[in-house]
């Protein structure tokens, strides 16, 4: 009974995912509804995950009939949480946008929690296949999604692009842990790194083949070029909601798959790609700016900024280095998930205000569309301010701090110039994201545009200035603010410490 | 006195204008609470100018850790040098508001009061990263300003000011961040304070001076130094008056304050090595400024390049290397910022009340507002460096300070001053003195209001004030100059 406590999150998102489904057969509940019902079981799922959550443990439980594919320990409780607070902040924000579009059903909520369920058995998971099973539960269930957008005809291009191509990398990783399995002979993580620690030369031209094949599925899930082609068209058509969960939350679970992967088990062979991933980092940053740069509609400029952002994580990523029997820099491992926190808050916020400002119509948000809202909703505006400050890093926000980190890891491990460059992609990024406040503030609204009588006074609004007071808080700490104990900045990184120490107990 | 009181006066503009933004939306009461706050400040300021002891070095200082896992800390506290500057902001910004006092909407004055947050913060940060906090955050509410409330073509201005100074903090962040790692790496524990960070000694030359001009990218567009100058001409000329006052009176000399607190003790013998290039490019940059000053109709462009050529003239002081030219650049900080920030604000009240902004347009304003036109003199004769204002006194410290570094410079510098007095004198002439010729759009011009001129009062006292008696100014940061002379370029005070 000791070991199932540790089930009960995942549990609960899967029960709470049929248990939706079979509410959707009936046409008396409405949208509220089920979000309401969504709710219950998320903040049930976020409860049993917290009761644990700054404790240091890793258990493999039954494993006689799950066979150590599941490992449960602080890492993946950490994820799980910020998986379960992702969704919960996507469902809250979008309650208005939910509620304006005919096309979201009952069963889009079973399909939130199906891929919420998928993303929490990826940060679980210790096994290459039942990795390929999470991912995707996970993706099968974001295309579905995709696909909701019913009012736009973009929406069978963004779906077949995102289907085709996903299904195509999800070959590759295939093909990878098929190679890995010819040389090992086990696709589970922890005899593998048996294998890596115990072996040399030939015995492991296959793994380093298999490995890189996984590790660009891993590159193409984040976005990182040259596998950044589908996300422009795929945020464009995907419903503003669902984009805001792909960006924040989809990258988290993806980043917590392959950080347990090669921080707990690949780690002696970590060095193996870093001429690769500082070439990707390199073409990231560069193309990422310029797609950002030369966007009109505001959807497609903060997923091309995503790109970026991709970038940044992976330069926390490639300060990672392995020798003489330890990791060195684990301190960067931190830094890749306290940004991974700060772009949770900071994408959800901007794409769910994004989502919330045009429930009620139906524009395309290009810039145009933004001018004159301080005028007209000052609130809104000044939390859309604070959400773009924190993506371009201006301090006082999240943001700022997640960038010092990253880069100051990146500097501490040697990558000077990589820094330098990000730190050019920083200052472009001003740029477009300035853009946008400029339009809010600096010119009158169009006369066509005006919505009267818009009501603020919705769940919605108080998420997102949730959101917004998380993202300042974040950044400005508890040092400054003295009569707020929690959310410390420093709390944040002892926790991320304990969970990533969790991955090495055996 | 608890040593709580700088983050008080810190804090304390930030608190108001947060309870205002979400209380009232009455612009009058805004806008004399915002007045009254600041007097307070003032009031503390000066209790903290009567308790502040020369000889000792930092004091008021609170030091408690922000983010401990990187050794950052809220590390606040104040010297000779931060005292001056900090008294100067605490007596412009009171003052400049009554002269502002047209500021219509609500936005406007919490972006004031936010700014003064801002550069107060930046001023007595002694922890770099702490520093770089205040130093981008006070960028942020005059951006607004410059959007919301500017003319021409704001947007593009705006957006251009930012970019233009967000390269220069990056760059700036980035060597922050370099050093930062070298310190960690060798001494093992993370710090950014400043006084922690001169201790490292392993940084090669040649990354050292990278360092350097990383540090400087940031300072040099703030000041701004030739040739990083080339936002300032539009900025000045788009932005509303009370930003261009805030931009030119008080951050351009947040620039140069960074230079003397963070750029000289972390890197000595760089700034040693180039300061001849840096007074040369000081004394350029006085010179072209002033002759494009010269050529200039816009009157407020010309007052852009004004400022920037006596910017110029305190980047060649600090530089000089020796007491004349710290003490002085020190002192022409202050006097610059009373003159050019009394002269800012009575140009946009000229445009304001009569809508012309060229040269040409103007004239024949003496004889319908002779108060305004005496004041107006009185600042000018200060910006020139007549004897008895503190111009004088500030330029011919600086002079000898060059002097002593250089004596052809000496020389050179001792010239470019007349430029500077040429194209003042000449504006002057033409838009204020001389009568509007036959058949000119009529031109009216109020005087100044009683309120104005209580404003103004102080600044015409500190004018001669600190022209007849600079012992009793200077003797509140010397100390601290020959400190750092002695103590940390190690060249001796006295050179």
């Amino acid at each position: 009974m000791s070991e199932f406590i540790y089930l009960i999150p995942a549990i609960t998102i899967l029960v709470g995912a049929l248990t939706l489904m079979f509410m959707s057969m009936y046409e008396k509940y409405t949208v509220k509804n089920f979000i309401t019902v969504s709710c219950i079981f998320l903040f049930i799922a976020l409860g049993f995950s917290s009761l644990s959550f700054t404790d240091l443990y890793s258990v493999k439980p039954y494993s006689d009939l799950l066979n150590n594919v599941l490992i449960f320990d602080t890492f993946s409780n950490f994820f799980n949480i910020l998986l379960i607070l992702g969704t919960i902040l996507t469902l809250l924000i979008g309650e208005h946008y939910f509620q304006h579009r005919s096309y979201f059903k009952g069963e889009f909520f079973s399909i939130l929690l199906f891929a919420l369920f998928g993303m929490m058995l990826l940060s679980h998971t210790n096994e290459l296949i039942t990795a390929y099973i999470a991912l995707e539960i996970a993706s099968f269930s974001v295309y579905i999604m995709v696909g909701y957008n019913t009012e736009d005809s973009k929406r069978v291009e963004a779906i077949f692009k995102y289907l085709v191509l996903g299904s195509f990398i999800g070959a590759f990783y295939l093909l990878g842990v098929v190679l890995v399995y010819g040389a090992t002979a086990t696709t589970n993580l922890s005899e593998l790194g048996t294998y890596i620690s115990t072996h040399s030369g030939d015995d492991m031209i296959l793994v380093y083949i298999g490995l890189t094949l996984i590790l660009f599925t891993f590159l193409f899930k984040i976005a990182a070029f040259p596998f950044q082609s589908w996300v422009l068209d795929v945020y464009r058509g995907a419903p503003m909601v669902i984009t805001a969960y792909m960006a924040s939350t989809f990258k988290i679970a993806i980043f917590s798959f392959f950080m347990r992967a090669f921080l707990q088990d690949l780690a002696p062979i970590i060095d193996f790609w870093d001429t690769i991933i500082s070439v990707i980092i390199v073409l990231t940053l560069v193309f990422g700016t310029y797609l950002a740069v030369n966007q009109n509609i505001v959807k497609r400029m903060l997923a091309a900024s995503s790109i970026v952002h991709t970038g940044y994580l992976l330069l926390a990523f490639i300060a990672l280095s392995y020798k003489d029997g330890e990791l060195l820099n684990i301190d960067s491992a931190y830094a890749t998930m306290f940004y991974l926190i700060a772009y949770l808050l900071s994408a959800l916020g901007a794409f769910g205000l994004a989502s919330h400002i045009i429930s009620e119509t139906n524009v395309r948000v290009t810039y145009n569309d933004f001018k004159g809202l301080a005028h007209e909703r000052p609130f809104l505006a000044a939390m859309m301010t604070i959400f773009l400050f924190s993506l371009a890093g201006i301090p006082s926000t999240i943001g700022f701090i997640g960038k010092f980190y990253v880069f100051t890891e990146a500097i501490n491990a040697g990558y000077v110039s990589l820094a330098i460059l990000a730190i050019i992609a920083t200052i472009v990024s001003v740029y477009y994201y300035f853009k946008l406040i400029a339009m809010m503030y600096f010119y009158p609204a169009p006369s066509t545009c005006s919505i009267e009588g818009f009501n603020d006074k919705r769940v919605s609004t108080y998420a997102i200035a949730f959101v917004a007071i998380l993202t300042i808080l974040g950044g400005v700490g508890s040092a400054i603010v003295f009569f707020i104990p929690i959310l410390n900045i420093d709390t944040l990184i002892a926790l991320s410490q304990t969970a990533v120490q969790s991955l090495f107990i055996k | 006195m608890s040593p709580d009181i700088l983050s008080f006066i810190i804090f304390l503009p930030a608190l108001v204008a947060f309870a205002l933004m979400i209380t009232t939306k009455d612009v009058n009461t805004i806008r004399n609470i915002a007045f009254l706050t600041t007097t307070v400040i003032l009031a503390l300021v000066l209790k903290i100018y009567i308790e502040f002891i020369p000889s000792d070095g930092m004091q008021f200082v609170t030091n408690v850790p922000w983010i401990e896992t990187y050794g950052i800390n809220y590390y606040v506290g104040l010297d000779g040098f931060s005292l001056t500057i900090l008294m100067m902001i605490a007596i412009l910004i009171p003052t400049s508001y009554l002269l502002l006092w047209e500021g219509r909407t609500k936005g406007y004055w919490l972006n004031m009061l936010l700014v003064q947050t801002g550069v107060t913060g930046t001023l007595l940060s002694l922890d770099i990263v702490l520093f770089y906090f205040f130093w981008e955050v006070m960028l942020l509410p005059v951006f607004l300003m410059i959007g919301s409330y500017g003319f021409g073509k704001k947007v593009f201005t705006t957006i251009k000011v930012t970019v233009y100074t967000m390269v220069g903090s990056l760059l700036m962040f980035v060597a922050i961040l370099y050093l930062g790692v070298a310190y960690h790496n060798e001494f093992g524990v993370w710090s950014f304070a400043y006084n922690e960070l001169m201790r490292i000694t392993t940084i090669e030359y040649s990354t050292k001076v990278w360092l350097f001009l990383g540090f400087l990218a940031a300072f040099a567009i703030k000041i701004p130094i030739f040739p990083l100058h080339t936002w300032i001409m539009e900025t000045y000329k788009n932005a509303p008056t009370g930003a261009v006052f805030l931009l030119s009176s008080i951050m351009a000399k947040l620039g140069v304050y960074a230079i003397v607190r963070f750029m000289i003790p972390i890197f000595p013998e760089i700034y040693i090595e180039f300061s001849a290039y840096f007074v040369a490019i000081g004394l350029f940059g006085l010179v072209y400024f002033g002759i494009a000053a010269l050529m200039q109709d816009d009157i407020k462009r010309m007052f852009a390049y004004s400022s920037a050529s006596h910017l110029s003239f305190i980047a060649a002081g600090i530089f000089s290397l020796n007491e004349y030219g710290i003490n002085g650049a020190l002192y022409l900080i202050i006097a610059h910022a009373i003159a050019t920030g009394a002269l800012f604000l009575l140009v946009g009240l000229i445009h304001e009340e009569t809508d012309f902004k060229s040269i040409k347009d103007l004239g024949g304003i003496a004889k319908q507002a002779p108060i305004l036109t005496f004041i107006f003199a009185i600042m000018l004769f200060a910006n020139v460096g007549l004897p008895g204002t503190n111009g004088f006194v500030s330029e011919l410290l600086i002079i000898f300070g060059i002097y002593e570094f250089n004596h052809t410079l000496g020389y050179i510098s001792a010239i470019t001053v007349i430029v500077g007095a040429s194209y003042m004198l000449w504006m002057f002439q033409r838009a204020i003195l001389q009568d509007r010729p036959e058949g000119s759009p009529t031109l009216i011009m109020r005087d100044l209001k009683i309120k104005e001129i209580i404003g103004l009062a102080p600044w015409v006292v500190l004018v001669f004030l600190m022209g007849i008696y600079p012992e009793i100014f200077i003797d509140k940061f010397e100390p601290t100059v020959t400190h750092y002379l002695n103590d940390i370029l190690h060249i001796g005070a006295s050179k």
